[in-house]
């Protein structure tokens, strides 16, 4: 009896401190899907509603007005289309080039390895902002434009990241299937191309997935070099720097619109590629 | 056979150092000559994207940075008065006081000084209060209930939005006035009058945006907890259990020690990402109070001051490389 009753209280408590971070994982992006939802006037009730509310008769009453000017906004328009450009040039490169290194990180031997790998690794956690001015420098005297710098700069991270999570997968791998191979006549090269990376085509997935996001998400590079041409900006940009049009009031139920508009996609790509995320964060993270 | 084989790894050899050329230009171009570069402008008086002629000032901007003096302030002087002017006008940091006597630190940059320190309480609070969150739900999901994938699907959800996007939701959470929810909500509570400003309340500022970060980064934290917990055996709690050992008591003896590793990492990592925040700052904040990333950006486009930027940048590297340095440390390369 009392155990039956022990056991009650313990599985309360459970579902207890389950509601609870779920609320607090979720409410803050609630909170911009409800205010994406409501008309300015509705955005400045106060006390402000759960769930968008008539003014007067105080009922459930939403609008999708929001959206539909955030999408006539031409600022966010080619926002979306300036990341979705620069997110995949990015990690398309950085694949490509990160994957060569990794597999001679990984199954080659030739010396100075070690200090390679540590230079691989220390840069993943390389300060943006500490080469931002050298970095301008060099992007003026290569005299590109704003979106294709964009793109090699964002590699500073994408790239050591996409090598280093790119190398522990191709460790491992058999060292039998190299052997293998090389017994048949196959060059290392040929190794490379024929059969290793083909194997490694679900951690190029993962690793481009992660890469992506986190080019997706940078704001430091692209405020600065997007400042002398803002047709360029990207989504984070143009988020942060988002005024109205017309009233001089910040137009936070537009912005809400927009965060709810730029996350939706990635929440999607997240929960579909959910495992493989999880695997491909704790490689970069935790693996050596 | 000694021959061949060597032969062998002559030509693996020249096979992987081709295959290292793009990478390793690439991150020539755009972070080790850069990086050079900052370095050499930290030791002149450059200007940004301006005309006027560059000197060599050797360690001038590091000096200026670090200066700081302490004056007695007597009770019918202001600080301007108290403070040297030559060759650098030196700005008040802090007051304090012992013994009835008034005296006052100042500093040539007292910003960069206090974005030092708003970096690292900000840093310390977060990490600590990521930890804690993420623990508690690491070990919430690492248990068997219904819905235990839809919940690991939730954790990801903060994960997935844009820093910036987060900081213009809790922007709007955080309005000060009843339109807003936290004030909405603490007033109903009977906390504060419903006019709180939580960003521009200077006592405020560090904890909201602490609030903020805890709350996108947690389910990171969490990730990587989860993904340490489920290394350990469940055999090892059976053991306990036959032993007789509590809950309480397994945690500390099996969970907590064998998670030491994982959780070192995780610690190390979040830290060197606190301390290069600049977007929450920069969005939330702006000019109020600076992170050192944020302050290191205001001078270098909002001053155009190059030189003093590229020795702020030089010197945000060195704390960041000493963390880094622990990191990899405690995780270990292999090389084979």
């Amino acid at each position: 009896m009392i155990k039956n009753l022990n056991k009650i209280i313990q599985n309360t408590l459970f579902i207890v401190v389950l509601l609870t971070i779920v609320v607090y994982l979720v409410f803050p992006f609630y909170w911009a899907v409800n205010s994406s939802f409501k008309t300015e006037a509705q955005l400045q009730m106060s006390p402000t509603t759960i769930v968008p509310r008539n003014i007067e008769s105080n009922s459930f009453d939403l609008t999708f007005k929001n959206y539909i000017n955030i999408f006539k906004n031409d600022q966010f328009v080619r926002g979306m289309l300036n990341s979705t450009i620069v997110s995949i040039s990015t990690t398309i490169l950085s694949l490509l080039s990160g994957s060569f290194a990794a597999f001679a990180l990984g199954k080659l031997r030739f010396k100075g390895k070690k200090i390679t790998l540590y230079t691989i690794l220390a840069m993943t956690m390389f300060p943006q902002i500490t080469v931002l001015s050298g970095l301008y420098a060099v992007i003026n005297t290569l005299n590109i434009d704003a979106i294709p710098s964009m793109i090699l700069s964002y590699m500073i991270f994408t790239l050591p990241f996409t090598t280093w999570v790119m190398t522990s997968f191709f460790r491992e791998l058999p060292k039998e299937l190299m052997q293998s191979a090389q017994v048949d006549g196959a060059t290392p090269f040929q190794t490379f191309y024929m059969i290793l990376l083909p194997l490694t085509a679900p951690a190029l997935v993962t690793t481009g997935l992660l890469a992506f996001i986190q080019a997706w998400n940078e704001y430091l590079f692209a405020l600065t070099f997007t400042s002398i041409d803002p047709a360029a900006r990207t989504i984070p940009v143009a988020i942060a720097l988002f005024s109205g049009e017309v009233t001089r009031q910040i137009p936070y139920g537009e912005i809400m619109a927009a965060a709810v508009v730029v996350t939706i996609p990635i929440v999607l790509l997240v929960f579909i590629f959910q495992k493989k995320i999880v695997a491909g964060l704790t490689a970069g993270a935790v693996k050596g | 056979m000694s021959q061949i084989s060597n032969n062998l790894f002559k030509k693996e050899q020249s096979l992987a150092y081709k295959m290292l050329i793009p990478t390793i230009l690439i991150l020539v171009i755009i972070a080790i000559y850069p990086l050079g570069q900052v370095v050499y402008t930290s030791f002149t008086n450059r200007v940004f994207a301006g005309v006027e002629e560059t000197e060599f000032v050797g360690l001038d901007n590091y000096t200026s940075l670090f200066s700081l003096t302490i004056k007695e302030l007597p009770k019918d002087k202001y600080a301007f008065e108290v403070l040297p002017r030559e060759p650098k006008r030196y700005k008040e940091l802090t007051t304090f006081s012992i013994f009835n006597k008034q005296y006052i630190i100042g500093s040539v940059h007292p910003n960069f000084i206090e974005a030092i320190i708003n970096t690292i309480i900000f840093t310390f609070f977060a990490v600590f209060l990521e930890t804690l969150f993420g623990f508690i739900i690491a070990l919430v999901v690492n248990s068997k209930f219904i819905g235990r994938g839809v919940m690991r699907a939730i954790m990801l959800l903060p994960w997935a939005v844009i820093t910036v996007v987060s900081a213009r939701i809790w922007e709007w959470i955080l309005f000060p006035s009843r339109i807003g929810f936290l004030n909405m909500f603490l007033s109903k509570l009977g906390i504060g009058n419903g006019q709180i400003s939580f960003l521009t309340d200077s006592g405020l500022q560090l904890p909201s945006l602490i609030m903020v970060d805890v709350w996108k980064t947690t389910p990171f934290m969490a990730l990587l907890i989860l993904a340490g917990l489920q290394l350990v055996p469940n055999e090892l709690y059976e053991a306990a259990r036959v032993d007789g050992a509590g809950r309480v008591k397994q945690f500390f003896s099996i969970t907590l020690p064998l998670l030491k590793p994982s959780l070192a990492v995780a610690l190390i990592f979040r830290t060197l990402a606190s301390l290069r925040v600049f977007g929450l700052f920069q969005v939330l904040v702006g000019q109020q109070r600076y992170s050192m990333s944020s302050y290191n950006y205001y001078q270098l486009i909002g001053n155009r001051a190059m030189g003093l930027a590229s020795a702020i940048s030089v010197v945000i590297f060195i704390i960041i490389f000493i963390f880094a340095v622990m990191y990899m440390k405690t995780l270990g390369v292999e090389d084979e």
